[in-house]
């Protein structure tokens, strides 16, 4: 009788028990650490059929340049085993339009509104950012420094330290929100990139954007994609993503924003173990576009059953001194 | 547009590879209109992520195995029998026995994708989006279709599923229409007799003169239109890319108006991962348009043809 009494009290606390799921990115709350990545979520009304926009802590739409653009010739597409390649090439309606057409809708949401915004040359995102900011409603940006589809485009500026530095200084200065920054897994040591973004006055990092890749039709002999090269993006890439994540937690004082091949809240909770602050939601959108939901229900089952609050879930990762010692730098 | 999991109700195979897979989806089948398409999710592969695309072949009311709408009319029978029967239940009983509840699509096995379709049986279950994008039956189109003497469907290959439906409609609606159906071989002429009832003729061609006109399809809808130059034609046209772009010539050197189903890689269906723009005429950002959103149905005009791009 007694252990059953223990059982109803612990059952009454678990009850008791509500994990707070909010969380704070250089000064931007958000109700819970999961966001929509951009490029997977369009200008969010595209989902507003299929679930609730304002259960999303965040929705981080579509790459905007100052000018609108093309983007790439067919195909821009291809599967891959666990992942996809994209090659886009950032086709956006830009600035303009954007806050003409897009930001009324965001703006009725509670939901959390980043603009993930890019150019060619440092002008272009000083430009960008000077239109966006007579946005309201927008409350960061995501400075996409990473792009790999575009010539002479992001990626350039995200596997160079000097331009790296450059660009978010420019940006940061221009901007009237706070400025987070996408960094390219497509460099030899991430840290040095998130150190330097940094440095130069970036608000917070989201890492990773896709890794470059290709695929060959071997009977006709030509690239998958027209760009020849494109972005890997999906479940495949997960534990690189990850691993990158957390050495950038590691190495710098700002929030860490990680994604990566997220497709239920067991990745998710991973990244945050790993340091990340919040999560991004990207390829999974495209197929099953109930997932942020379903990552966060997960999220707050875990804090539940764990009885951590979120806080303390961030960063908990625990690594054996030996481990450490061994673990790739 | 739902996303919904539905059950398999029938996965039949026909020849060439070629199948028809029949999805319990009273919902999605209300809600199509001719030359829409569905998206299929593929459940419990994590290594085949991304949903494929396929034009909705055709709604019915039921395939053998009960149904949703079945047993709704099962229902209204037995009561009916039981109580005097009323104008409404009537109706209603009538409405239950028309009503489609199933999602037919006509595939041909070409990859990984459709491969792991083909091994789908009655009762597993797959995700689906439907329906998706602008059918054939804008009012442009319709306006079109009401000027036209005759209206040209021009099939190539798995083509054949996109006009199905609007062919059906526009027989009901007494239009005059005939069919141009072209496959590499004989196997690859599926659904003719489904599609025989709503057109005047179908005149078929094999690249390899196994059945019908011997070579492509366009020779004999070339010979078709050059024998009725006074005759005011819309083509609907949907299949392989050089098949599209000689049936849009076709079109231009005749002066008749042409609609086209097109196809793309698609990653999302909704109009977010910009995967399947086609390249159309416009300006800056309007050069590509969504296959999926914009379409699958442009007139010819719009899509710059030639670089396949």
């Amino acid at each position: 009788m007694a252990n059953k009494g223990q059982m109803t009290r612990d059952k009454e606390q678990l009850a008791e028990f509500s994990p707070c799921l909010e969380t704070t990115i250089a000064g931007v709350h958000f109700a819970n650490p999961v966001l929509t990545a951009s490029g997977t979520f369009g200008y969010g009304r595209e989902f507003a059929d299929l679930i609730d926009l304002n259960q999303l802590g965040g929705i981080v739409v579509k790459g905007i340049s100052a000018e609108p653009m093309a983007g790439n010739p067919s195909p821009r597409i291809y599967e891959t085993d666990s992942g996809m390649l994209n090659a886009i090439g950032l086709q956006n309606v830009g600035a303009r339009r954007f806050l003409e057409e897009k930001l009324p809708f965001l703006r009725t949401l509670r939901t959390r509104c980043i603009v993930n915004v890019f150019g060619y040359a440092t002008d272009d995102y000083v430009r960008a950012i000077e239109i966006l900011n007579h946005g309201d409603g927008i409350d960061a940006y995501e400075l996409n420094i990473s792009c790999p589809n575009t010539r002479c485009g992001g990626m350039v500026y995200g596997s160079d330290l000097r331009l790296t530095e450059e660009v978010v200084a420019a940006s940061k200065q221009a901007a009237r929100f706070p400025l987070y920054v996408k960094l390219s897994p497509n460099v030899t040591d991430i840290t040095a990139f998130a150190r330097v973004a940094e440095a130069a006055g970036a608000d917070a990092l989201s890492l990773v954007n896709t890794f470059v890749g290709m695929a060959i039709d071997i009977e006709s002999r030509i690239p998958r994609v027209s760009n020849v090269t494109a972005g890997l993006s999906g479940p495949a890439i997960k534990p690189v993503a990850l691993r990158m994540v957390y050495q950038c937690a590691r190495a710098v004082k700002i929030p860490v924003i990680g994604m990566g091949g997220i497709e239920n809240a067991e990745d998710a909770l991973e990244y945050l173990i790993a340091g990340a602050r919040a999560v991004q939601i990207g390829t999974a959108n495209f197929y099953a576009p109930d997932t942020a939901l379903r990552v966060i229900e997960g999220i707050r089952e875990y804090c539940r059953r764990t009885r951590l609050q979120l806080s303390e879930v961030i960063g908990s990762l625990t690594v054996a001194p030996f481990s450490a010692a061994q673990s790739i730098e | 547009m739902y996303d919904e999991t539905v059950a398999v109700v029938e996965n039949r195979p026909l020849t060439g590879g070629h199948f028809v897979l029949s999805l319990d989806s009273a919902r999605q089948a209300q809600a199509t209109r001719p030359g829409q398409f569905a998206m299929v999710r593929l459940l419990g592969r994590s290594d085949v992520l991304l949903r494929r695309p396929m034009s909705i072949y055709n709604v019915a009311s039921a395939v053998a195995p009960p149904l949703r709408a079945a047993t709704d009319a099962a229902t209204l029978v037995q009561d009916a029998a039981m109580n005097p029967r009323t104008t409404k239940q009537d109706a209603a009983l009538k409405a239950a026995a028309t009503k489609p509840a199933i999602v037919q699509l006509l595939y041909k096995v070409v990859g990984r994708g459709t491969r792991l379709m083909a091994e789908l049986k009655p009762g597993d279950y797959v995700g689906l989006l439907a329906p998706l994008g602008h059918g054939f039956f804008q009012d442009e189109y319709l306006d079109r279709a009401k000027a036209a003497d005759e209206i040209l469907h021009v099939a190539g290959g798995i083509g054949i599923a996109a006009l199905l439906l609007p062919a059906r409609q526009l027989a009901a609606g007494g239009f005059h229409q005939r069919l141009f159906f072209g496959g590499r071989t004989q196997d690859d002429l599926v659904g003719v007799d489904e599609f025989a009832a709503s057109v005047s003729e179908v005149v078929l061609a094999t690249e390899d003169g196994s059945h019908g006109h011997g070579g492509y399809v366009t020779r004999p809808l070339e010979e078709y239109l050059s024998r009725n130059s006074g005759k005011n034609f819309l083509m609907m046209v949907c299949g392989p890319w050089a098949m599209l772009e000689a049936s849009v010539k076709l079109a231009r050197r005749y002066g008749h108006a042409c609609l086209v189903s097109m196809e793309n890689r698609m990653g999302c269906g909704l109009g977010v991962c910009l995967g399947c723009c086609i390249h159309v005429n416009g300006t800056g950002h309007g050069t590509y348009e969504r296959v999926c959103t914009e379409g699958p149905v442009f007139w010819a005009e719009k899509v710059v043809w030639g670089d396949k791009s």
